[in-house]
């Protein structure tokens, strides 16, 4: 009896907090009449779904762009920071020198920078490299700041592979190299993941960089797709709603694969 | 020093050439990505006048003049306030809206799996659609919850939560609470799950009731935890930029203006970029008052 009363006083607030998302869901599948009303119904009829919302916004916007600019820099972000993170993270696990305590101090001081402070000097860097309104930039801007995080999550990883492992392919003949490639990594492959999904996440919602980096409408990311209904005359709601649902499908998926690693990682706190 | 460090056999030195060739790249990109364009904010800030020309800084003298101009115009004062508001009004019923679910949590029933993995979404959701869907949700003419409030009666006229002054405050701390609850519940749950259980039983064997073992076992057991969840999300509420920027862009009448704002226009709309670093600098030695007085959490996690 208690266990149904907990379990039901749960659900109501894992209700309530999702009511948001829910909402979005709902404005965007019905026909905008009944959603654009004084008394907006919280039940809506199943029969009363439509796909409106979607075609009509995917028409007048370049939806499907932004998502492929999106894709493009966060995919290639999450890459080269995995590269870079997971031979750093491997070092500062394996080998002890004075990097290890400036790593924990750069992740530290990355943690306290703020974002529209730090997008200026890499404007300034980036119009003098004629990088502006190129996607590489938000590729380099958004490496910088998953690079500190990646490897501190990845050291953790790594201090959780005994060293025995590395010595054991060291003795059969493997270099420090192979040892690392052939016999670390695949253990390490969990943890990879993880990393991976994180680094996407922030890269995906990273939205400082691509307003500011990025001005010609072709390149836009999906976050500043999104804020560029904002500020309209009319907001399309239902329109808004419907490319704020298309935005949300890649987090959404990687979530729902991904969630056991998520929770071990993030409990770790490395991530915010 | 040389002389006193032990010899290093071939081994040894072949080790250290291999770590650090596996941490050039990152060493790279920090040198590259963070120290570097944190040497030119300093410098920047440092810049007496002002050019047209965003790029033209190196010939101007260097000097004081921005940090003055900068610390004695009330509207920073005014934007550190707001920030501060901001910052506390949002994280405190965070924390304790987060622990409570996660006591709630760590219950048994069935279900619970599912319903940590769906509680822990808002995290993952981008900020700027974050402000989209609360835009949405307290939109004045259309939104759900101004139709609710009218509803139950609450209300007699919508409220334009969002471009009134008087209530765009808690219009932008609302989606920066629902964005951070999650990473409370989730590191509170995890700390709560590895408190034995044994404990609980002595504890109510020795008589204490629930509000005692609330404080005497739970709260020494996830007190770790929490303070670093707490100190963390402080310094990302502080810096955060997406949210408010998004829905009121600092407005009505700077209302929501906090200092990460405040710089952004000054340097992206007014183009002073020597103030604008100014009020980075500001930021960043607030962060590291907080970073000094939470040290001891922040070490056991970073050292």
């Amino acid at each position: 009896m208690r266990e149904l009363r907990l379990g039901l006083a749960a659900v109501l607030l894992v209700g309530l907090v999702l009511f948001p998302v829910y909402w979005m869901l709902v404005t965007a599948s019905v026909p905008s009449h009944i959603v654009l009303s004084r008394q907006p119904p919280l039940l809506p009829q199943w029969n009363d779904m439509s796909f409106a919302a979607f075609t009509g916004v995917l028409d007048r916007r370049p939806v499907w762009t932004w998502l492929v600019n999106s894709l493009f820099v966060s995919g290639a972000s999450v890459v080269l920071s995995l590269v870079i993170a997971t031979l750093a993270g491997y070092s500062l696990s394996r080998f002890r020198s004075r990097a290890q305590e400036a790593s924990g101090m750069t992740l530290l001081v990355s943690k306290m920078l703020p974002g529209s402070l730090i997008v200026i000097p890499f404007y300034i860097m980036f119009a003098n490299a004629g990088l502006i309104d190129n996607r590489f930039a938000l590729v380099i801007a958004n490496t910088s700041v998953g690079v500190p995080f990646a490897t501190w999550m990845m050291k953790g990883f790594f201090d959780g592979i005994p060293a025995d492992l590395d010595a054991a392919a060291r003795i059969d003949g493997c270099t420090r190299l192979q040892a690392l490639l052939y016999v670390v990594l695949p253990a390490a492959k969990p943890g990879i993941a993880a990393c991976a999904v994180y680094l996407f996440i922030v890269a995906w919602a990273d939205f400082v960089f691509a307003r500011t980096l990025v001005t010609d409408p072709r390149l836009w990311t999906v976050t500043t797709g999104l804020a560029s209904f904002v500020g309209e005359h009319n907001i399309d709601w239902p329109g808004l709603m419907a490319a704020g649902t298309l935005s949300m499908l890649p987090v959404f998926i990687l979530f729902l694969l991904l969630e056991p690693f998520l929770v071990s990682g993030l409990s770790a706190g490395s991530v915010k | 020093m040389k002389t006193a460090a032990p010899r290093m056999s071939g081994m040894e030195r072949r080790d250290r050439r291999f770590a650090l060739a596996l941490l050039s790249p990152a060493l790279i990109v920090t040198g590259l990505l963070i120290l570097y364009p944190m040497y030119m904010v300093v410098m920047l800030s440092l810049r007496e006048g002002k050019s047209m020309n965003f790029l033209e800084s190196a010939g101007r003298p260097l000097g004081f003049g921005h940090y003055a101009a900068v610390l004695t115009d009330p509207a920073t004062w005014a934007s550190v306030t707001t920030t501060l508001i901001y910052t506390a009004g949002s994280m405190i019923p965070a924390f304790l809206g987060g622990f409570a679910f996660a006591l709630l949590l760590n219950e048994k029933f069935p279900g619970r799996r599912w319903l940590r993995s769906l509680a822990l979404l808002p995290w993952a959701v981008p900020g700027v659609l974050v402000s989209v869907l609360f835009l949405w949700l307290l939109d004045a003419s259309y939104g759900i919850v101004n139709a609710l409030l009218r509803d139950a009666g609450w209300i007699a006229r919508d409220i334009a939560w969002f471009t009134d002054e008087r209530t765009a405050m808690f219009a932008v701390i609302l989606p920066t609470v629902w964005k951070s609850l999650p990473f409370f519940t989730l590191t509170i749950l995890a700390a709560l799950q590895a408190v034995p259980e044994e404990l609980y039983e002595a504890a109510r064997m020795d008589g204490a009731d629930k509000v005692q073992r609330l404080r005497f076992v739970t709260w020494p057991a996830v007190r770790g935890a929490a303070v670093l969840a707490f100190v963390l999300n402080t310094l990302w509420a502080f810096r955060e930029f997406d949210i408010i920027f998004a829905t009121t862009g600092g407005g009505p009448y700077r209302a929501t203006e906090t200092l990460g704002i405040r710089a952004y226009l000054e340097a992206f709309s007014y183009f002073e970029i020597g103030r604008a670093c100014v009020l980075g600098m500001v930021m960043l030695a607030i962060a590291l008052l907080v970073v000094m007085a939470a040290r001891r959490p922040l070490q056991k996690e970073f050292f």
